[in-house]
């Protein structure tokens, strides 16, 4: 397998995401900006760039139905953007973050957004109707240490966080008045705002890159030695996995299919991993890249699809 | 490459931990009077007490692998035998080897450590390093 395309945009890339049609796909080139870049006839041209932040953009997420994009950066604040005519509107979130924001992504049906941060503390925002505005309510237990990576679960309440204190943790984050009670009793969202469901203490070190299955039956994540970690039936009585091997360490994660995860990280190669019948994860291959590291899975993505 | 479920030991008191240790001692003793070395330094891989914060039992059974470790003269011997799951706990006891500053352990170290990376990788290194609860 080898990559479809490859296009240099900048020296150094720290982030970035795809428009809903992947067309475009904006990524921050290492300072306070960030540049989109558009498709056309085979050439990327750069179409905007957005200047809002004062330090690096560490996250940045594209809404597939609202095409809103969000950006967190290490000044500690987050921007909502809005495509109005033929600009983007940015909308300032206030996070009342102390510390850098580290990573963003928005909740399925895209009425909240996650940021994790340095300040040990996770944001869940969502959209107040009445003041115009964007409202950011913390989660403030429980971490010990930075937040390095967040994923919604498909049910759009629960979200997994992974941090540097090397736990994976799993919390609810019903809003009154965003979210609606499911009917069935027992469900997630009986829980309350910031209750943790889950904590899983698989890795020894730094843990990174989180994600959910399509189903949000299966969770993933990274360590940092050179492990990753399956967790099968996220529940009350969980199965784990732990697949180490040989390479460097892993930074992100993605679920392409229920049973079929690509890791990407300090190897420059991106790595794939399979569940056989029986459910027991495995390393399947590598896909032969180039000479930078991967740190995030969407450039892979391109190639594989 | 391992897959394994995720399962905790509680570590026994330290007492019952050292005679273990001195068990397998004297075991390791009689396979290299038979020239057994690389079962020998299985052996005395086998039931490190990672779970412990005892430095006196860490100790003793880094007495009882550098043992093992310093009988070693055939290395391909030594990897074509070993099985994998061996080869983390080994990584570890070689960087304990090698930060003891003792020019005959560090040479020995090294030379295991080479084959060691070919085999399992870079990531066996990582895990020895980025791992700090389970120290040898």
């Amino acid at each position: 397998m080898a990559a479809v395309a490859v296009h240099q945009f900048a020296p150094c890339i720290t982030c970035h995401a795809w428009s809903p049609d992947r067309s475009m796909v904006a990524f921050c080139p290492n300072n306070s900006e960030v540049h989109i870049y558009k498709l056309s006839e085979d050439k990327w041209e750069q179409a905007h760039i957005l200047q809002k932040h004062d330090q690096i953009v560490s996250g940045i997420d594209w809404s597939s139905r609202a095409n809103r994009i969000v950006t967190v950066s290490h000044d500690r604040n987050s921007y909502v953007w809005n495509y109005e005519g033929s600009e983007w509107v940015p909308t300032l979130v206030i996070l009342r973050l102390n510390r850098a924001a580290l990573c963003v992504q928005w909740s399925p049906q895209e009425n909240k957004f996650a940021v994790g941060s340095g300040a040990k503390t996770v944001c869940i925002c969502y959209y107040e109707q009445e003041n115009n505005w964007w409202v950011s309510k913390l989660i403030r237990k429980r971490h010990n240490s930075s937040v390095t990576s967040v994923a919604w679960h498909p049910n759009n309440i629960l979200l997994a966080t992974t941090s540097t204190d090397g736990k994976c943790r799993v919390f609810s984050t019903f809003i009154k008045g965003v979210d609606t009670r499911d009917s069935k009793a027992g469900s997630s969202s009986d829980s309350k705002f910031g209750e943790q469901i889950l904590q899983l203490d698989l890795s020894f070190s730094w843990a990174f890159g989180v994600n959910w299955s399509p189903s949000g039956n299966t969770l993933a994540y990274v360590g940092h030695s050179s492990t990753i970690y399956f967790v099968d039936d996220v529940g009350p009585s969980p199965l784990a996995q732990n697949v180490a091997f040989r390479d460097l360490p892993l930074r992100d994660v993605l679920f392409i299919s229920e049973k079929v995860v690509i890791g990407v990280g300090f190897d420059c190669n991106p790595m794939v991993f399979a569940a056989d019948e029986s459910g027991m994860w495995y390393e399947l291959c590598q896909i032969p890249w180039g000479e930078e590291d991967v740190i995030n899975w969407s450039q892979v993505w391109f190639a594989v699809f | 490459m391992m897959a394994a479920t995720v399962d905790f030991v509680e570590a026994d008191n330290a007492e019952a931990i050292i005679s273990r240790i001195e068990h397998k001692s004297r075991k390791i003793e009689s396979l290299l009077k038979q020239s057994r070395p690389v079962e020998a330094l299985k052996t005395a891989l086998e039931g490190s007490p990672p779970n412990t914060r005892d430095e006196r039992c860490k100790s003793a059974n880094w007495i009882v692998v550098h043992r093992a470790i310093m009988a070693i003269k055939d290395l391909d011997a030594l990897f074509s035998s070993l099985d994998p799951e061996y080869y983390d706990i080994l990584m570890k006891y070689l960087y304990r080897g090698l930060s003891t500053g003792d020019r005959p352990t560090c040479d020995q170290c090294l030379r295991i450590h080479e084959r060691l990376t070919e085999r399992a990788g870079l990531g066996c290194i990582l895990r020895s390093l980025a791992d700090t609860m389970n120290t040898v």
